[in-house]
């Protein structure tokens, strides 16, 4: 018996060390530099800077937050939340909301950020959500322009090194309101081909690398740890000039088989649609079709003139949808011949660069060269009349996947990501 | 023409025509060899792409049946891989083209176009290529339109799936045949391509001549294709069917280029040109040299022939030549003194006939007033001492006075001819002289005792001036008119006719008499010849001598019993 009651609290004790162990080893360490590689290459994380191209445009917006921060910023439902704003309420007069600033927040060279007068005003001339979420897309972000010419920030990490075509590297700022994040710092690989990042991941030269969507689901059956975002990038077919007629792009459009290539090419990731915006975030993708027709689609191409077509060949995802769109396209009576440079059709990836609806069309339009939707009309109203304008042909929306070193831990919240450094390599 | 030039030309044009039928000849030779050894080296071509192709079919044969063994290949026919894994067989096979597809022809995985999962593969062959095992020759689609290609089909999986797979026919398959230079190899592919092995780049559709000549029998044709303006680009062309099952799986072009040999025509032809120019020139120098060695002597023989002929019998041709030109100078030399040499006979005994017809003639015409003087003297001596003495003596007085003067009359003429004056030129109206001489015998014409002569005058309107002595011509017409009354005995018409001649004038003086033969006529002006039994044979000769004094020519045109008409042509002004 005595036996069996020692047996019971050894067991015990054992239990409670094990759990205690675990406990440890799930606790956050301060230290460590995250490597992390990606494709695209970003000249500046300056919020004032909108690059053209999708690929850095949406780099920005992933990494600014790690620099930049804004007033308010929406949550994973979308909603504004505080941030260096704590509250906001309208003045006495009723004619500006006044924001009061969050205390002991100062830029990454130590100084301040108060702002005059201990608020911030916005006039009230529209409603309080609408402002709310323009302040928090990343171009309203607080910056500073150091005596050196710096851009400052009061984000986490402070920009160390950001040389175009050289490795970035981002250091923890000792001084962050919220508490010093818990990496030293993390450096960023830009301009790597997804080949070339697996090949780093492999022999231990880098944390976080990018995944190819087809490959996402090959990669979890293996065990390895992944991260993916909700639908993040919309795969569109773009109309670089007025020379196709708008029965040959209704005829491409109809002719593509939008359900072979997810099923097979994305190995179903990613969602097929006709909207710029992602179900997930709009709510109302369905709303545009995205059937294929291929009988309407050779009636509405007949004697069509052939078109070239561009799109990034070194892309492993894009190369194979682009060559299908074309074997879709001659199905239909229209020739789509390769081509690079300025092209009839390109087939590109437009990032989804905020949570908000109205914030990502406002990127997207910048992109697509349109004139930015009216703050008074709804999305889809807002979008409707974005791709009636531009002819845009969306096809799908993608998540964005990334391979993760296991030591790695809250990616890509940047200001808690922390390295187990008791974690397989 | 002359006959140097004569010589020169053909002397020229046979060397040249020599020259180009040696370049022609050589020229000809030269491209048959040529297209001898074409021909050899085309054959050999062929032979070589056959075995070159039978490599090739036997390599593809054995990698086929290496990936169709394949684990892979067994995934995606079991519907077990991603749709690109075809890609990576090929690869492992050393394939270009690889199809996974189903029995009903829909692509599983397409290793050469990944994006055409799910489509049918809708080759454009027959259905007994699908099980069959021999490689063959035909296009596979691609992305880029289509490319030919050796391909083989296997059954995967127990013949639930098949594998269709092969090499692309590129333009190594013609690179790796032994080419001699100058030449290449070209295959021709159905629906048009050519495979170039040196990738020249030219229009493909100047070959469709060819091409369709070799589908048309399915036997070998050969032709010139010429790719551009320039002639240097053509290449001539050997097209040897390439058959499969019966049927025209490709062409192949065997090419040499005629750039080599029309260079070599071309400088054969530069060559004769100029060997031609060459020859020409020489033979040009040399025919002149020939032609002056030739035709000097003979231009000589026709000088002294022409100066002979002008009556020159002093002339000699100087050849000194051994051959027949020398012989013939020597003979014309020869001839020109027998000429000369009869001639001084002729002379002479014209001069000894002249002498003794002078001498008849004189004796002649002395002989009529010696008679009747001798017999009157004869007279005169019987008559002395006779009672008639004086009347005797005063008609013998009388007689010898009268023949005497005849004698003297007689010796005054042939003293008047001997002593033919230098005519005085002034200018002259024959017109004024023919009037006047007319006038003169006008009474003898009316003469009473006499048969009549009727004078007729065809002057010419406008007068006809010439340069003359009026007197020797009033003399010569008066001869004329005297003989022509002299050959009227029995009365006629005296016609007398001026008219322009060139520069001069014609004077023609016709009688009606009972005109002349033809040794008369030939006789007429030789002096002392007469046909009156009075005449002594000096007023034609007279008239002649005046005429030739006036440059003129005078001549006689007459036949028995229709008169006589005496022509004579007198220059125009003298200078």
């Amino acid at each position: 018996m005595r036996r069996t009651i020692w047996r019971s609290i050894a067991a015990a004790s054992a239990l409670s060390a094990l759990v205690g162990v675990l406990d440890a080893a799930r606790r956050p360490r301060y230290g460590g530099e995250l490597r992390v590689e990606m494709r695209a290459t970003l000249k500046t994380l300056d919020p004032a800077e909108f690059p053209e191209d999708p690929a850095a445009l949406a780099a920005q917006r992933l990494w600014q937050p790690a620099v930049f921060e804004t007033l308010v910023r929406l949550d994973d439902h979308g909603q504004p939340q505080p941030w260096l704003a704590t509250s906001w309420t309208h003045d006495l007069a009723r004619k500006s909301w006044i924001f009061t600033p969050r205390k002991d927040v100062k830029f990454q060279d130590g100084s301040s950020w108060s702002p005059a007068g201990g608020a911030i005003s916005f006039p009230d001339d529209r409603p309080i959500d609408q402002i709310l979420r323009e302040l928090a897309g990343a171009r309203n972000a607080i910056t500073m322009r150091a005596a050196d010419g710096t851009l400052l920030g009061t984000g986490p990490y402070r920009i160390a090194k950001w040389d175009a075509g050289k490795p970035a590297t981002l250091v923890a700022n000792d001084q962050y309101w919220g508490g010093r994040p818990y990496l030293d710092s993390i450096t960023i690989q830009m301009g790597r081909s997804l080949a070339d990042q697996a090949n780093d991941f492999q022999v231990n030269k880098a944390d976080v690398v990018e995944i190819a969507l087809r490959d996402l689901r090959s990669a979890k059956q293996r065990g390895t740890v992944t991260s993916e975002t909700p639908p993040m990038e919309t795969l569109a077919l773009l109309f670089e000039n007025g020379r196709v007629p708008p029965n040959v792009r209704a005829a491409l459009a109809l002719s593509i088989d939008r359900a072979a290539i997810h099923n097979v090419l994305l190995q179903r990731q990613g969602e097929i649609s006709g909207a710029l915006l992602p179900r997930w975030l709009s709510g109302y993708a369905f709303l545009f079709p995205a059937e294929r027709d291929v009988a309407k689609a050779k009636q509405l191409a007949s004697a069509a003139a052939a078109l070239s077509f561009a799109y990034d060949r070194d892309d492993p995802m894009l190369r194979p949808i682009g060559e299908r769109i074309a074997l879709n396209a001659l199905e239909a009576g229209i020739t789509l011949r390769a081509g690079n440079g300025t092209a009839d059709v390109r087939l590109v990836r437009l990032p989804i660069t905020a949570g908000d609806p109205w914030l990502a069309l406002l990127d997207l339009a910048s992109l697509l060269k349109r004139a930015p939707p009216a703050t008074t009309a709804d999305a889809y109203e807002a979008e409707k009349a974005m791709l009636d304008a531009s002819g845009a042909i969306p096809l799908f929306q993608l998540p964005q996947g990334w391979t993760l070193r296991s030591r790695v831990h809250n990616w890509p919240r940047f200001e808690d990501i922390w390295l187990d450094p008791g974690a397989a390599p | 023409m002359t006959f140097r030039t004569k010589l020169l030309f053909i002397s020229s044009f046979t060397v040249a025509g020599a020259v180009a039928l040696v370049t022609g000849a050589v020229s000809i030779s030269t491209r048959r060899a040529l297209e001898r050894i074409d021909t050899t080296r085309r054959e050999a071509l062929l032979s070589q792409f056959r075995a070159e192709l039978d490599a090739q079919s036997a390599e593809i044969a054995r990698r086929m049946d290496l990936a169709a063994r394949s684990p892979g290949v067994q995934q995606i026919a079991a519907g077990e891989a991603e749709y690109d894994r075809a890609e990576s067989e090929a690869a492992a096979a050393s394939l270009d083209f690889l199809d996974v597809i189903q029995p009903d022809l829909t692509i599983i995985s397409s290793a050469h176009w990944p994006a055409r999962f799910g489509y049918k593969n809708d080759w454009q062959i027959s259905p007994d290529d699908w099980h069959s095992s021999d490689v063959f020759l035909t296009r596979i689609p691609t992305q880029d339109g289509s490319a030919p290609a050796l391909v083989s089909v296997r059954p995967v999986a127990g013949g639930k799936a098949l594998v269709v797979g092969g090499r692309k026919l590129s333009p190594e398959v013609l690179k790796s045949l032994g080419i001699a230079p100058g030449m290449r190899a070209l295959l021709w592919v159905p629906p048009g391509e050519v495979i170039d092995a040196q990738g020249r780049g030219n229009d493909p559709h100047k070959l469709d001549t060819l091409v369709q000549q070799v589908r048309a029998r399915n036997a070998p044709a050969t032709g010139v294709v010429q790719w551009t303006a320039d002639r240097a680009s053509a290449e001539g062309f050997a097209a040897f069917p390439i058959m499969r099952a019966g049927g025209l799986a490709g062409v192949l072009l065997a090419g040499t280029s005629l750039q080599e040999q029309m260079a070599l025509e071309r400088s054969i032809l530069w060559t004769g040109v100029v060997v031609a120019g060459s020859g020409i020139v020489i033979g040009f120098l040399l025919g002149w040299w020939t032609t002056e060695r030739i035709t000097k002597p003979v231009e000589r023989l026709a000088e002294g022939a022409r100066a002979v002929a002008g009556g020159d019998l002093d002339t000699r041709v100087d050849v000194i030549s051994l051959d027949e030109i020398g012989e013939l100078a020597r003979a014309f030399n020869r001839m020109t003194e027998q000429l000369l040499e009869q001639r001084e006979r002729a002379i002479q005994a014209e001069r000894v006939a002249a002498w003794r017809e002078l001498a008849r003639r004189l004796a002649h015409e002395l002989k009529n007033p010696l008679f009747p003087l001798q017999i009157t003297i004869e007279n005169l001596q019987r008559a002395r001492g006779s009672a008639d003495f004086d009347e005797v003596f005063d008609e013998s007085t009388s007689t010898l006075l009268a023949e005497l003067g005849n004698l003297k009359t007689i010796i005054g003429r042939f003293s008047d001819f001997a002593k033919m004056p230098t005519p005085q030129f002034e200018t002259v109206d024959v017109n004024d002289v023919v009037r006047s001489v007319m006038k003169l015998y006008d009474a003898r014409f009316q003469a009473n005792g006499r048969p009549k002569i009727e004078p007729v005058l065809e002057l010419a309107g406008n007068g006809a001036r010439v340069s003359a002595d009026p007197e020797q011509l009033r003399r010569a017409f008066g001869n004329l008119v005297l003989n022509a009354m002299d050959a009227m005995p029995e009365g006629g018409t005296l016609r007398v006719r001026t008219a322009p001649h060139g520069s001069g004038v014609r004077i023609e003086i016709s009688d009606s008499g009972q005109g002349l033969t033809e040794e008369e006529c030939a006789r007429l002006f030789t002096p002392y010849y007469t046909t009156t039994q009075h005449g002594t044979g000096l007023g034609l000769a007279i008239v002649q001598s005046v005429v030739s004094d006036h440059q003129g020519k005078i001549s006689v045109v007459s036949r028995p019993g229709q008169g006589a008409t005496f022509v004579i042509d007198l220059p125009g002004g003298r200078a």
